[in-house]
């Protein structure tokens, strides 16, 4: 009884924390820039495929795939950022959403195109082992997905916590016009602010494609509406709200296939969603008005 | 050249999509841009579907049933939502889609995850033109009617609307049934067309389709949003010959109409290099304010002639 708990709790922290990182990433675009990025998920994808395309063989492999995830999802934000966003900006949300569904919808199918409609499989990055964690087995390439996601997830908080341009993107985020008056350059922001998201996104990809061992052109579809879900829930007044909710979302849904059915699991986030919205419809802890 | 049997099916989406974008537009026009579409398009399908397969109703009273429950939960849907902020209107809209979707998923009386299946093929494309034509009208009428006006006033400023005496409860409650209406008939006649539902139908995706639609030919005037429906739903077909680059075809050309023509295809007055040099023709001088606003005034087909002042 017990150990199948903290077996699905360790399993649901796991996926929960690249929720996390997805979650966070779609968060930043949509406090900062009030920009809804469906290309978001789609750049994960992108550099989960970069991470495969320049994955090397030897023990700095790993690394190398990782700066090559970001890199590849950092220079697909970028373009994306110059051609859609930077345009949407201030314009209604939901054309945002479209004009970046758009995106997506290139993204998906040019990368279909190149790598083809089904799975791939990812290169050998780190060795098949199990670890065990007191009552808990969990593989080595979770620990290693578990350690790089948190890690993102501690750096873009201290980004935005302790840097003098991660004040300026909170600043913008509570109110763009006052905080432009006070010089902060908010393109800049704006910009970073993506090339950040986007690079995050390319280096939880590729620890993912290695954990799951697979890449798959669609792959951003699985993660894209939990991701936009957890951002919801949490609401954006605290970037660290989205990764607690990410993270628990994980666990509920483990816990979920564990002891009811896996098909109910993706139902979790939307019941969740609709509960949270009824009661508090700026999201658990709060959000900026819009 | 393809025989008509090719066109045939490609032509029955298009009328079914033009009538669900109908009822969007009626939706919407009262500011409830819903996330659910496809929905209640489901709702509508599967209800019918139970109707002449199971229970062995004749298809008329399973399509106004359709009708019915489509209303119902549009209903139910302008209630829950009545108070919320625009941006919360839309994502609550969306969640409801996502669980009647996971609903559906899992109740088996409705085939659950193997989807509906053992549906007899009613719809035939006179039907198809009938419901596109009726939705049509619906729209037309409801456009230029007092409740229109009603629920453009509650969608630019409920606050003034409702100052003003317009019963902001009661036009997006009306709003919301009628369009849901519209939508669940589209929905019934699909599902007797398509002869299988799947639970996948009803989700998100497929609902902000419509919502494309809508944006894509755009929102000023009715015939924005037949022009999205129509031109999105055949588009990918009419791209087949491009094959495999067809979906970032389609992609490519919503980022581009995003971009370039931000309020949607059709407009009321030519913007940009149109209006340069044509503005004068098609804009002619006409009383300005609230004369040019009234009921009576009722777009005039392609949207291209309008009213000469928007405010």
């Amino acid at each position: 009884m017990m150990p199948l708990l903290l077996q699905q709790i360790a399993n649901g922290l796991v996926i929960g924390s690249t929720y996390a990182v997805v979650a966070l990433g779609f968060s930043l675009a949509f406090t900062v820039l009030r920009v809804i990025n469906f290309a978001h998920p789609d750049i994960f994808m992108v550099g989960m495929f970069a991470g495969l395309v320049l994955a090397v063989p030897g023990p700095w492999g790993f690394v190398v795939a990782l700066g090559a995830g970001a890199l590849g999802a950092a220079a697909v934000g970028y373009a994306l950022e110059r051609t859609v966003i930077s345009p949407l900006r201030g314009r209604d949300v939901l054309m945002t959403l479209i004009g970046t569904l758009g995106v997506a919808i290139m993204l998906e199918n040019g990368m279909a195109l190149i790598a083809g409609p089904d799975p791939v499989s990812y290169p050998n990055l780190l060795p098949r082992e199990f670890v065990d964690i007191g009552p808990v087995t969990l593989t080595l390439r979770q620990v290693v997905n578990f350690a790089i996601c948190l890690a993102l997830l501690v750096l873009v908080s201290l980004y935005v916590r302790a840097t003098k341009f991660g004040r300026a993107t909170r600043a913008i985020a509570e109110r763009p016009d006052v905080a432009a008056a006070f010089g902060v350059d908010v393109g800049r922001v704006c910009q970073a602010t993506i090339l950040i998201a986007s690079a995050m996104a390319g280096v939880a990809a590729v620890s993912v494609g290695a954990m799951y061992g697979s890449a798959h052109a669609f792959v951003g579809l699985l993660y894209g509406l939990k991701a936009f879900t957890c951002m919801l829930v949490a609401g954006n007044r605290y970037f660290e709200g989205v990764m607690v909710v990410a993270l628990g979302l994980g666990i509920i849904e483990a816990l979920v296939t564990g002891y009811l059915s896996s098909s109910l699991r993706d139902a979790v986030a939307f019941f969740v969603l609709i509960g949270v919205l009824l009661f508090r419809p700026n999201g658990l802890f709060g959000s900026y008005a819009t | 050249m393809p025989s008509f049997a090719y066109f045939e099916p490609i032509l029955i989406f298009t009328l079914l999509n033009v009538t669900m974008a109908m009822g969007l537009y009626i939706t919407a026009l009262s500011g409830q841009l819903s996330m659910a579409t496809a929905a209640i398009a489901g709702v509508g399908a599967y209800l019918s579907a139970i109707l002449t397969a199971k229970w062995g109703w004749p298809f008329l009273p399973a399509i106004v049933c359709a009708a019915a429950i489509g209303a119902v939960v549009g209903t139910l849907l302008a209630l829950v939502t009545l108070r919320m902020r625009d941006f919360i209107l839309k994502l609550t809209t969306l969640a409801f889609g996502e669980a009647l979707s996971v609903l559906a998923f899992n109740w088996e009386y409705i085939g659950g995850a193997n989807s509906f299946t053992g549906i007899t093929l009613y719809t035939t494309l006179p039907q198809c033109v009938l419901a596109a034509l009726l939705a049509l009208y619906v729209a037309w009428r409801f456009d230029g009617s007092r409740l229109g006006f009603a629920a453009r006033a509650v969608r630019d400023d409920p606050l003034a609307a409702g100052a003003m005496g317009v019963p902001l409860m009661r036009v997006r409650v009306i709003t919301f049934a009628l369009g849901s209406a519209l939508v669940g008939i589209g929905g019934a006649l699909q599902a007797h067309y398509l002869l299988v539902i799947s639970p996948n139908e009803l989700g998100f995706f497929v609902s902000l389709n419509f919502v494309i639609f809508l944006l894509f030919g755009g929102l000023q005037t009715l015939w924005g949003p037949v022009l999205g429906a129509a031109l999105l739903t055949a588009l990918p077909e009419l791209l087949r010959f491009t094959s495999q680059y067809r979906l970032i075809l389609y992609g490519l050309i919503i980022v581009l109409v995003v971009l370039v023509r931000p309020e949607g295809v059709l407009t009321r007055k030519p913007t940009g290099q149109a209006r340069r040099l044509f503005g004068r023709i098609l804009v002619p001088e006409r009383p300005v304010g609230a004369l040019a606003e009234r009921p009576t005034d009722r777009p005039l087909p392609l949207g291209l002639v309008q009213r000469s002042a928007e405010r």
